[in-house]
């Protein structure tokens, strides 16, 4: 395995690693089964892809941008899904991953539809380029370093204690007096924020966007991340992650065709999702049992 | 307006589809209580066992339909017993369920992708010869004038079925409450697996007519499934006529929108309305 492979691996692993630690604080932490990440990773991928590929914007600014219309949409949907429970949650949630990923194939005046944006560059920041792969890795990776440390200090804080306690039995704490759902909004927001700028940095990183990259299927793919890591455990988040990002790399290795990996892959992880479920629902290394 | 009496008919062709749906989701969910995501995979199995046995094997299609409802009926129940039955047993969360569908649902996908590829498969061409009628100037063909009256058929059956029989009142009260039901001596787990067999068989046929309709894509189970769930929790799955009510709601709304705006936006119109009877009504409109 040569540098530049490893180098690209571990790009993909930050990213995604980000995308499964936001969900997670989600999933894990609040017991909110929400089918609506790739959504918000696709906000953060076309604000970037729009802003930079047609606009020739800056990327700093642009994550800025799409951050705000994170905030913005996460507020909007989440006072209206923060009533809902459990498999009603996730319904909703699916329902709004439907409805931005027809969005993004549609509205072809604004997002080019299944054509897709191309040409979008690598960003820049005070003269410096993260052009080249190794440098686009420290950058990805500082943004993975951050959301773990955010994830870490959020499970300490009482914030966090006050989300699992959400999870554990929202009833019960209601009457204790918190308002719990502002509480589910704003880890709703914050997990948003940080898929945007996933997403912004996966776009800016493949450098293409098409809207079959945001579908209802990758937003459980990230899902499966989470479970499969371990639900409310941060370490676990980071290595579900990065064994689903490995395991089609080794598919590939072995020798199948990319259409025959992509199967094989989600067969894998439809049929890890369906035996955790079954004989370790917490996960290989979580805390928390759904 | 020229279109009006086609998009009628549009509608009610989407209508007949989505109860046919709509109707075996509903009857699962309210006697398992939980949602079998699974269920549009099963549904899209039939679809392309039509297309294998009618095709492949070059058997009569109606020897195809029947094969593919078996397939359909033993891949649930297969599902059933060997995954949801234990899990249920565990008195596992619904949400572990529904990640075990989900699950399901993304391995028959790829096990179809894998089989028959990802790409568009029509297996309408072994329907021979399919007439076209016109009635008012709304168009439509043989295969939908059978969708439309299969429906009515099943969904008259399947209320005859649930509440004139003692089998109908068993599944009845197993929706009530499981642990009662076999306190009083109901075999409920025998109940169930005869629901799931047939909703199985149910949905198989909305699976074998979509492919014959509009052709054949793995994914296509899970949307059409997405669109019976709309239906049944629009409606209200209690009752038989609740899912036909919104599968003819949200039949209606789609293709009336599209006089609106573009036909690209359907399934954003169906899960918009979702959402709103989430939001007002998350008990259905007849709440039975």
């Amino acid at each position: 395995m040569d540098f530049a492979y490893l180098t690209h691996i571990l790009i993909l692993v930050s990213i995604f690693g980000m995308l499964a630690l936001s969900l997670n604080m989600l999933v894990g932490f609040t017991g909110l089964l929400s089918l609506a990440h790739a959504a918000f990773f696709g906000v953060g991928a076309y604000t970037i892809a729009i802003m930079l590929g047609m606009y020739h914007g800056n990327f700093f600014l642009a994550l800025l941008l799409a951050s705000v219309f994170a905030v913005v949409i996460s507020t909007a949907i989440g006072l209206v899904f923060s009533r809902f429970r459990d498999d009603y949650y996730a319904l909703a949630t699916l329902g709004f991953n439907v409805i931005l990923a027809s969005f993004l194939l549609n509205a072809e005046s604004i997002t080019r539809g299944p054509l897709g944006i191309p040409g979008i560059p690598r960003p820049e920041l005070f003269g410096i380029s993260f052009g080249s792969n190794s440098s686009f890795l420290v950058l990805a990776f500082i943004f993975f370093l951050a959301t773990y440390f955010c994830m870490k200090y959020i499970a300490r804080t009482s914030f966090g204690r006050v989300l699992k306690a959400v999870r554990e039995d929202e009833e019960a704490l209601k009457v204790f007096g918190y308002r719990t759902h502002s509480y589910k909004l704003v880890i709703f927001s914050i997990s948003a924020v940080i898929a945007t700028v996933a997403g912004g940095l996966f776009a800016s990183y493949i450098s293409y966007v098409d809207p079959s990259t945001f579908t209802v299927n990758d937003s459980i793919f990230m899902l499966s991340m989470v479970i499969v890591g371990g639900l409310g455990s941060v370490r676990g988040s980071v290595l579900g992650a990065i064994i689903l990002v490995i395991i089609p790399e080794l598919l590939r290795f072995v020798g199948f065709s990319p259409d025959m990996a992509a199967q094989m892959r989600a067969l894998f992880y439809g049929a890890v999702l369906v035996l955790l479920m079954m004989y370790r629902p917490q996960g290989l290394i979580g805390e928390y049992k759904l | 307006m020229e279109i009006f009496p086609q998009l009628i008919v549009n509608s009610l062709i989407s209508t007949a589809l989505y109860a046919l749906i709509a109707l075996p989701f509903g009857l699962l969910y309210n006697t398992n209580k939980f949602f079998d995501l699974s269920f549009g995979g099963v549904a899209i199995v039939a679809g392309y066992s039509v297309f294998y046995f009618a095709g492949v094997a070059q058997m009569p299609v109606i020897v195809a339909v029947l094969i593919a409802m078996a397939v359909a009926i033993g891949v649930a129940l297969a599902c059933y017993r060997g995954i949801y039955l234990p899990l249920r047993k565990r008195k596992a969360k619904n949400l572990v369920l529904l990640i075990a569908t989900l699950g399901v649902s993304i391995v028959i996908e790829a096990v179809l992708a894998m089989l028959f590829t990802s790409r568009f498969q029509d297996p309408s061409r072994y329907l021979g010869e399919v007439k076209t009628f016109s009635v008012l100037g709304g168009t439509f063909t043989a295969l939908h004038a059978w969708l439309f009256v299969g429906v009515i058929v099943i969904a008259l059956l399947l209320y005859w079925f649930l509440s004139r029989t003692k089998f109908g009142k068993a599944v009845k009260a197993v929706a009530d409450d499981e642990e009662v039901a076999r306190t009083i001596g109901i075999p409920t787990r025998k109940v169930i697996l005869l629901v799931v067999a047939i909703a199985a068989a149910i949905g198989a046929l909305a699976g074998i007519a979509s492919g014959f309709d509009t052709g054949l894509l793995p994914t296509l189970g899970l949307r059409l499934l997405l669109k019976g769930i709309i239906a049944a929790i629009i409606g209200g799955s209690n009752t038989v006529f609740g899912p036909l009510a919104g599968a003819a709601i949200l039949g209606f709304a789609e293709n009336m929108g599209i006089a609106v705006i573009p036909g690209e936006w359907k399934d954003a119109i169906a899960f918009g309305l979702l959402i709103l009877f989430l939001i007002f009504r998350p008990k259905g409109l007849f709440k039975g």
